[in-house]
């Protein structure tokens, strides 16, 4: 459960976000969309509590994201960057395991947690590669399973409290087949109670997975609701300033941008 | 696991190497009371201080450098290349220098005098140094070492300028310490140095996991669940402390802190649970071994230890440059 609470974000005297609210539900998945710098990226690091909100406030689980302890934070909500350097020749698995350091849960169930986690996101056969050598893809792959694993009792609808799953674009380095992926995993765990809130930019992967989208332009919060309700070419020219067409998805009739 | 069986070795090789060459049978003597009265002096006054001294400041060397290169999440920091080293000499050389006329006996709020100017020296580099090199996207390297060569420059400089208002005395001490150097192990230079060993020893592991968490980065470790910004300042006190006592008693002494952590990383890999004792083990036989090898080269004089790990380290800091490049 995450209640952004009229959020405005200055830093060194430049607006980044301005009076964004936002309610997502425990189990939902929101999608922030919106053209680059318009502020998508800030929002994310307000709620991870990486940036401290200069106005308003974020509400995670019930209390103010800026009274959360990092170590009781870290055991519900992970987070994942567009991108990370790691330097250092770990491998896979070593990656993923970095994920259950929140816990003290013991090397035996953290194994099995981090084999399960690079299965899930097709990855267990990078187990015993060094990160440093992985592809993009590869990588994010695996920082993706890091993530899962480091709220695995949530994603497995193990777990009293609410897990809450950030990711800044995702997919950006998948291919297709692994873009699907995330989309199915980012459904699943949501089924089984974890709040996801995701930056992406493919207008129909967003649609395909999210139960809300929320458009933003210049920090500022344009338009929150449905994929039906939001993807239309009006707001589409808007946002993005972009002629599109929408037209019914053929089998399952979701909207699809067509350019 | 080989590491831990090396160790004894070098020590034994290290009180049997020297000017006056003692054998291993002569040491079991001495060991069990029976041993020839000169050579018995030999070991208990001068070896063997001087052998464990070196296994400590190795020890200390080499775990300065794994930390501080998890801090800057870089394998290219070391103490001496990025000027920790040349501001606790500063800071010693100051208190040799002016020492007197702060506190009686050399001894200020209990601590000798040295250890605590070499202290403030060190943690004062290392903090400068970190908030240049460090931005929010990360630290940058080359930063890092620019910041290193200016301030090791400064801290020449100054040092420099310490020579040329000491007197005799207090300049044969103040070149001693910058070139690195044991041979002033006395047993009382041992229990500092171990009393402060110890005390890591006992707060260093417990961050390992930290410590791997930070690599990641910072926001990533933040999201895990450390706490950042305490854990810098930890490891920057850490560091700062461990490198100060080393160069106190014994000089600047380059490249072990590079050096270790880099072959012990080729062997175990990156996690700081394993790489911090095992990097301690393996400086405490690297420095042992490069003393033997200093007292022996040009006997019966001996050449300064800094200078065998530098003749040891500069190629190998250059072959990592080109390593690196390769990847890049």
């Amino acid at each position: 459960m995450l209640t952004i609470d009229h959020v405005g974000l200055t830093i060194s005297g430049v607006p980044l976000l301005n009076n964004i609210a936002l309610n997502c539900p425990q189990g939902t998945v929101t999608a922030l969309m919106g053209p680059n710098g318009a502020g998508k990226t800030s929002l994310l690091k307000v709620i991870s509590g990486e940036h401290s909100a200069t106005q308003g406030q974020v509400v995670i689980n019930g209390q103010p994201a800026t009274e959360w302890k990092a170590p009781d934070i870290a055991r519900f909500m992970a987070v994942l960057p567009q991108s990370s350097t790691l330097e250092f020749a770990f491998t896979a698995q070593e990656v993923v395991a970095l994920g259950r350091t929140p816990h003290g849960t013991g090397l035996m169930r953290d194994t099995e947690i981090v084999s399960a986690a690079l299965k899930r996101v097709d990855a267990s056969y990078l187990a015993e590669r060094s990160f440093v050598q992985l592809s993009g893809g590869e990588k994010q792959r695996v920082q993706l399973a890091r993530v899962l694993a480091q709220i695995w009792e949530h994603c497995e609808g193990n777990s009293g409290t609410d897990g809450i799953l950030l990711l800044d674009e995702p997919s950006a380095s998948f291919d297709l087949a692994h873009q699907l992926m995330l989309i199915e995993i980012v459904q699943q765990i949501a089924v089984l109670g974890v709040t996801v809130v995701m930056v992406m930019h493919d207008l129909n992967l967003a649609a395909k997975c999210a139960d809300q989208l929320v458009m933003m332009n210049c920090g500022h919060c344009t338009a929150v609701g449905s994929a039906s309700e939001l993807l239309n070419p009006e707001l589409i020219k808007k946002v993005f300033s972009v002629k599109a067409k929408v037209m019914p998805h053929p089998v399952d009739g979701t909207p699809l941008v067509v350019m | 696991m080989l590491l831990l069986a090396l160790l004894p070795c070098t020590l034994i090789i290290g009180l049997m190497t020297g000017p006056a060459f003692i054998s291993l049978a002569d040491i079991w003597a001495i060991y069990t009371g029976s041993g020839v009265s000169q050579e018995q002096l030999i070991i208990e006054v001068i070896r063997l201080p001087r052998v464990i001294l070196s296994a400590l400041v190795g020890a200390l060397l080499a775990t300065c450098g794994a930390l501080l290169q998890g801090l800057f999440r870089n394998p290219l920091a070391d103490p001496a290349l990025i000027g920790v080293s040349a501001g606790a000499s500063v800071g010693a050389s100051s208190m040799i220098v002016f020492g007197s006329l702060l506190a009686a006996n050399g001894v200020l709020l209990g601590l000798p005098a040295i250890s605590l100017g070499a202290f403030v020296g060190a943690l004062i580099t290392s903090v400068i140094i970190f908030r240049l090199a460090t931005g929010p996207r990360g630290t940058s390297v080359a930063t890092m070492l620019l910041a290193g060569i200016a301030i090791s420059a400064l801290a020449g400089a100054a040092t420099n300028l310490l020579s040329y208002l000491a007197d005799n005395d207090m300049l044969r001490r103040i070149s001693l310490w910058q070139m690195g150097n044991l041979d002033g192990a006395t047993w009382d230079r041992v229990t500092v140095c171990a009393t402060i060993a110890l005390l890591l020893a006992v707060l260093i592991p417990r961050e390992s996991r930290a410590l791997n968490a930070m690599l990641l980065g910072e926001s990533e470790a933040r999201h895990l669940g450390v706490n950042v910004e305490w854990l810098k300042r930890r490891l920057i006190i850490y560091s700062a402390l461990g490198v100060a006592t080393s160069v106190a008693v014994a000089g600047v002494i380059a490249f072990v802190g590079l050096m270790i952590p880099h072959l012990v990383r080729l062997l175990v890999g990156p996690d700081h649970r394993s790489l911090i004792p095992l990097s301690a083990l393996a400086g405490a036989i690297l420095l042992v071994a490069a003393d033997a090898l200093a007292r022996v080269v040009v006997a019966p004089a001996e050449l300064p230890v800094g200078v065998v790990t530098a003749i040891l380290g500069a190629p190998f800091f250059l072959w990592l440059l080109i390593v690196q490049r390769g990847r890049d």
